[in-house]
């Protein structure tokens, strides 16, 4: 890419990792401060804590929103680019369920309205974790069997689980909640970041030649991957902002972050790890 | 390349593969299983209730299923147990019980204890033969009531319990939508045996099928419904008729039928039916309702709740959304344009990189091509493509050009072209690096396909299936496509 250049040649493996372990330990603070505070690592939207979620496009102001919708648990009014509105209401009781969709469909006719009830959310939450659970062991038994050696495969564990807990906590600092939206896209952030580690660790140990130039090469192929990818989630992020599709727009925003820290992760405590390994004698 | 080349690389069985499932996809997209050139480019693509109008509600069974042992014969505890709880109580296996009617673990296991019988594990929900009949009547009622495009689904977990069913609804808003599923009604006949007192008959799933209100005998101004009961139904009925003595005494035991514990019907069985009832199964039943205007009018509503009222278990709804035309229109919009920009911009970085159209075209195109075979076979499994599944298509774009990046750079290792057989190795290492990356992402998807709960089955299914097509048919044609290019 020529943009700027990888070498860390003259740095230690302990200086390499210094920068991600410090804010790997900030997230644990901030995911753990979290918890204690709302029960989850990162809050949890509607999807898993229950109430009713409205989309409607319009030119009311907020203001003139929270009167009309005065009567209901109005918890918060989002306003999107292009007159988009996110309305979040609590749970209610099926009556003034049934009253406040009456009242969307007479005055908002285009709207887009989704109802989780209570335990409905807590069943969705439940398994939402146990799907997180089971994708990460699963995730490690693979990388596990393919490389065979502890510490290179713990190095790409550590850095996919680093990702994950540092994108969580940037969720909770930018505001995005936990939803099913959002779950997928940490999902999907195992399986993106897991792609520029197993890269990085078969060219070190797999391929004849300098620690340095190898470290240098993968780092080439793995900034264009990370690269593209992060050009395609910021024109899906762009679209879905401006065209108010807002689960779309979550993705993409959970997807960037956990780009953004992929290569934190990667080029720096994943190569730390195995340069140490290297240094020491593993590998070749 | 000259036509030589061209010809020997099409020959090339992994390029003829993709070249195959690329012409098919178009085919199930357009042509599969009709041409219909007015929906334009989406083809026979089906979509979910997020891009387009309607409604989905999620129900939740007001029922649990119990784990329990007993030193009691298994029928007097059953019988026993279903009178202590004031419910239905079926028999799933040796050790399971479905118990028809809601109660927390706490208030149930003194019940269950007082029967002789201990609560060995509780899950709320309906065995998943239950779950089918439920099914089976919401489907009934969606297509009585002309709805066509609508799907039921339980979601049975891995215990063969099912605690959800979710019902999706096209072209309907979301009051209508309550209307035709939300007042679910549980139907029951009653026989009054002394006194006030009744038993159970049958419940509305013995009903299977019901008549529109008719005069019987024809022009005599006597109105009613016919309705046909199965044959476990028949023999329930008759099995009651005759125990409790409404053959033979019918003006003391008159028949009740219920819509949610409401009497709405009451009347004694005919002189006629109670003497055929007596020597046998009687499917096809007349319900009698009045003289005239009147009892026209109670039959129109009787036939009402004869068809709507018939789910064995309570539900009630556990979530439940909608979208309008406008904006599911609005956001298929979106996502198309959102899946071209990604792959424009996709473009433009790799340009920017390898500042070589003769690797950049194959790229893309074959980054596209990954998208088309996804679309032919969501076509193909008419897979209803929602805003999560689209999620996925494009995440699916994202790794397929990550790995398409490996493959060139391990090929063009220190920029230079290689020889075929170093080639050859080269793109084996490629793809043995793609091959774990490719596992990991799809054992991080597995739980979520296997999960029955939630919308993001379709997004992780989609991501598997996008990972298999990148692997077995796409990258490895890419690595043959892009030899010859180099190469020339």
């Amino acid at each position: 890419m020529g943009l700027f250049t990888y070498n860390i040649e003259k740095y230690s493996p302990l200086h390499l990792v210094i920068i991600p372990s410090v804010l790997l330990v900030i997230s644990l603070i901030l995911l753990s401060l979290n918890t204690a505070a709302t029960g989850m690592p990162v809050t949890p939207g509607i999807d898993f804590s229950g109430g009713t979620a409205v989309t409607l496009v319009t030119s009311d102001s907020k203001e003139q929103l929270m009167t009309t919708f005065a009567g209901y648990p109005l918890i918060d009014v989002g306003e999107g680019v292009n007159r988009g509105k996110f309305l979040k209401f609590a749970t209610m009781d099926d009556a003034q369920y049934k009253s406040l969709t009456t009242v969307i469909n007479q005055k908002y006719p285009d709207a887009k309205v989704d109802q989780i009830g209570e335990s409905f959310g807590k069943t969705l939450q439940s398994q939402a974790v146990i799907a997180l659970i089971f994708s990460f062991i699963g995730m490690s038994i693979v990388v596990f069997i393919s490389f065979r050696t502890f510490v290179p495969s713990f190095a790409v564990v550590l850095s996919a689980f680093a990702d994950m807990a540092m994108t969580a906590a940037a969720m909770n600092i930018v505001g995005i909640q936990l939803s099913l939206g959002t779950t997928a896209a940490l999902l999907m952030l195992i399986g993106y970041s897991v792609d520029s580690d197993i890269l990085l660790t078969n060219r070190v140990l797999k391929r004849q030649g300098k620690l340095n130039e190898k470290l240098q090469g993968a780092f080439r192929t793995g900034i264009i991957m990370t690269t593209t990818t992060i050009a395609a989630v910021i024109a899906m992020l762009l679209v879905s902002w401006f065209g108010q599709v807002q689960i779309i727009m979550e993705i993409s925003a959970v997807l960037l972050i956990g780009l953004i820290v992929d290569i934190l992760n990667t080029w720096l405590t994943n190569a730390g790890i195995l340069k140490w390994y290297v240094q020491k004698g593993g590998g070749r | 390349m000259n036509a030589r080349e061209l010809k020997a690389l099409l020959k090339d069985w992994r390029v003829a593969m993709l070249i195959i499932l690329v012409a098919a996809s178009v085919a199930a997209i357009y042509f599969y299983p009709s041409f219909n050139p007015q929906k334009g480019v989406e083809g026979n693509i089906q979509f979910g209730l997020d891009l387009q109008q309607g409604a989905w509600l999620q129900l939740e069974f007001r029922a649990e299923v119990i784990g329990f042992t007993t030193d009691r014969p298994l029928d007097e505890f059953v019988t026993d147990l279903s009178k202590k709880l004031d419910t239905e109580v079926q028999v799933i296996d040796e050790n399971h019980l479905e118990v028809r009617k809601y109660y927390t673990q706490e208030d149930l296991t003194p019940l269950v204890e007082s029967a002789g019988g201990k609560v060995t594990s509780y899950q709320q929900g309906v065995s998943r033969a239950t779950a089918d009949v439920v099914k089976r009547i919401l489907e009934n009622k969606i297509n009585t009531l002309g709805t066509k495009d609508a799907k039921v689904n339980t979601l049975t977990g891995l215990n063969n319990v099912a605690r959800y069913i979710r019902v999706e609804l096209a072209g309907v808003d979301m009051n209508q939508a309550q209307a035709i599923v939300g007042k679910q009604g549980k139907f029951e006949i009653r026989i009054q045996t002394t006194g006030n007192q009744t038993e159970h008959v049958l419940y509305g799933d013995s009903i299977t099928s019901v008549q529109n209100p008719s005069q019987a005998p024809p022009g005599s101004n006597t109105w009613g419904v016919g309705f046909t009961l199965n044959e476990a139904g028949a023999s329930a009925f008759r099995a009651a008729a005759i125990q409790y003595g409404a053959t033979i005494d019918p003006e003391n035991h008159h028949l009740q039928m219920l819509l949610d514990n409401r009497t709405v019907y009451s009347a004694p069985l005919s002189k006629d039916l109670a003497g055929k009832v007596q020597t046998e199964n009687i499917r096809q039943l007349f319900a009698s309702t009045g003289q005239g205007k009147y009892g026209m009018q109670q039959a129109t509503n009787l036939e009402i709740h004869l068809r709507s009222g018939a789910l064995p278990v309570d539900v009630n709804v556990a979530g439940s959304g909608s979208v309008s035309a406008t904006l599911g229109e609005h956001f298929k919009q979106m996502s198309l344009l959102a899946g071209i920009l990604a792959l424009i911009t996709v473009g433009f970085v790799i340009y920017y990189r390898y500042r070589e159209p003769s690797i950049v075209l194959p790229m893309v195109m074959i980054n596209a091509s990954e998208i088309i075979i996804l679309l032919g076979f969501i076509s193909l499994i008419r897979f209803q493509m929602d805003l999560p599944t689209i999620a996925g298509l494009i995440a699916v774009l994202g790794t397929g050009i990550d790995q398409l990046v490996v493959i060139t750079d391990e090929i063009l290792h220190e920029g230079k072209v290689p020889s075929p057989s170093l080639y050859l190795k080269r793109l084996a290492r490629a793809l043995s690096i793609i091959v774990v990356a490719a596992g990991t992402v799809v054992i991080a998807m597995v739980p979520l396909a296997l999960m029955d709960l939630s919308t993001l089955k379709g997004f992780a299914i989609i991501t598997i299936m996008g990972v298999l097509v990148g692997v077995l048919v796409t990258r490895p044609a890419y690595g043959r496509i892009i030899m010859a290019m180099l190469s020339k």
